[in-house]
């Protein structure tokens, strides 16, 4: 069983990015779904996401060493095979500006290892309609180890952004925030995460969050919590960049929406 | 000019220096702006290498009083900026080619949906970069 966790949400003060008319159906939406070596579990989250929300599918194939992307395809997706490994943001993004060179209404991102449950989708689209947000981040508090809640109390502080959890993977983000994010300004980022978050921020978009269930790894493991000393790089280098970028996450005054167990 | 063994030993550097950054721009091993940048260099090297009278009066007209650090500190910065402008294109070369990834992949699964092409071999290299 996946623990749920509380719902928070992070808004700014300023009104959303109004969103187009026909951008609310989930099937005009891609799912994108970055994996490297996950051949063991991608086929099923494949099937789940078709399942859920009746889209269509994207996997992004990191360069990966098994047949992650022919195990993909086999299931229904489409498969982008990039000639080598441009790391989980680098994959999410080639997957994003597919989306927009056809024309999908947005695009919703999910870890390929199992972790999270294509069912709670739905969850993102409704939270979508409710709040009207250009982005939606399905968390999971409960699952955020002592490590990485020290380290997002970190980020908070430093980043202004009021989110609990910097680096899921389970988003939702609409036609404004694809058209930011597929841009060369986010090409040099590592990870869908702070650096994302803040460059989202700094265009006045609007992020809230929500809670989902999620399970445990699968396979495979954080490409953030991987050892000590990738966190430790990763940590200075995010710290480098909340530095250079300090105001974005401030420039306006955020409001918590509320927080409630569920 | 050159009175001492110290001068024609910085002569011989400058002059070597200078020869073999010219050399390179020849022969094609550096163009375009950086050319530039290292001609430049080129020419400094042999003026104060063969003339270092001229670091001398560098030194009074900025106010050093020990001129021949003089050279060193203009070397070191431009060294830096060197350095800096290096990381500058660095930066931009790899988001150019992260882009240029990224579009061939997209590319390449277009291809397949139009049906004019099998799905992509899996790369056999191993460039983690």
């Amino acid at each position: 069983m996946g623990s749920v966790c509380a719902e928070s949400a992070s808004p700014s003060a300023r009104p959303p990015v109004s969103p187009r008319p026909d951008s609310s159906d989930p099937a005009r939406y891609l799912a994108v779904i970055p994996a490297r070596d996950e051949r063991a579990t991608v086929g099923a989250v494949v099937a789940g996401v078709r399942d859920a929300v009746g889209c269509r599918v994207l996997v992004v194939d990191d360069h990966s060493r098994d047949d992650t992307a022919a195990v993909a395809r086999a299931a229904g997706a489409d498969a982008l095979t990039l000639p080598f490994n441009l790391g989980a943001w680098g994959a999410t993004q080639a997957g994003i500006r597919y989306a927009r060179r056809h024309g999908f209404a947005g695009v919703v991102t999910i870890d390929a290892d199992g972790q999270h449950e294509p069912s709670s989708l739905p969850q993102m689209f409704a939270a979508r309609a409710r709040t009207g947000a250009n982005v939606v981040i399905g968390t999971c508090v409960e699952r955020l180890s002592p490590a990485k809640r020290l380290a997002w109390n970190y980020l908070r502080a430093l980043t202004g952004l009021r989110l609990e959890d910097f680096t899921s993977g389970l988003r939702l983000y609409d036609a404004h925030a694809t058209e930011i994010l597929a841009g060369p300004e986010a090409s040099l980022l590592d990870y869908q995460d702070v650096g994302v978050l803040m460059l989202l921020a700094k265009n006045g978009l609007r992020v809230v969050e929500t809670p989902v269930s999620m399970q445990p790894r699968r396979s495979g493991h954080s490409r953030v919590f991987a050892s000590w000393p990738v966190v430790a790089r990763y940590m200075l280098h995010t710290t480098v960049l909340c530095l250079a970028q300090i105001d974005a996450g401030r420039r306006r005054t955020r409001i918590k929406e509320g927080v409630a167990a569920c | 000019m050159l009175t001492s063994g110290g001068q024609i030993t910085s002569a011989i550097l400058g002059a070597g220096l200078a020869g073999a950054i010219l050399f390179l721009v020849r022969r094609d091993h550096l163009h375009g702006p950086y050319a530039v940048w290292w001609f430049g260099v080129a020419a400094a090297t042999f003026v104060l290498g063969v003339f270092p009278g001229v670091a001398v009066w560098l030194g009074r007209q900025t106010g050093i009083l020990y001129a021949p650090v003089l050279p060193i500190i203009i070397g070191l910065s431009l060294v830096l900026i060197r350095l800096l402008k290096l990381d500058i294109d660095r930066s931009r070369q790899e988001r150019r080619i992260r882009r240029l990834t990224q579009k061939l992949a997209i590319i390449e699964q277009e291809l397949v949906r139009l049906g004019g092409s099998t799905a992509p071999e899996p790369s056999s290299d191993d460039d983690e970069s």
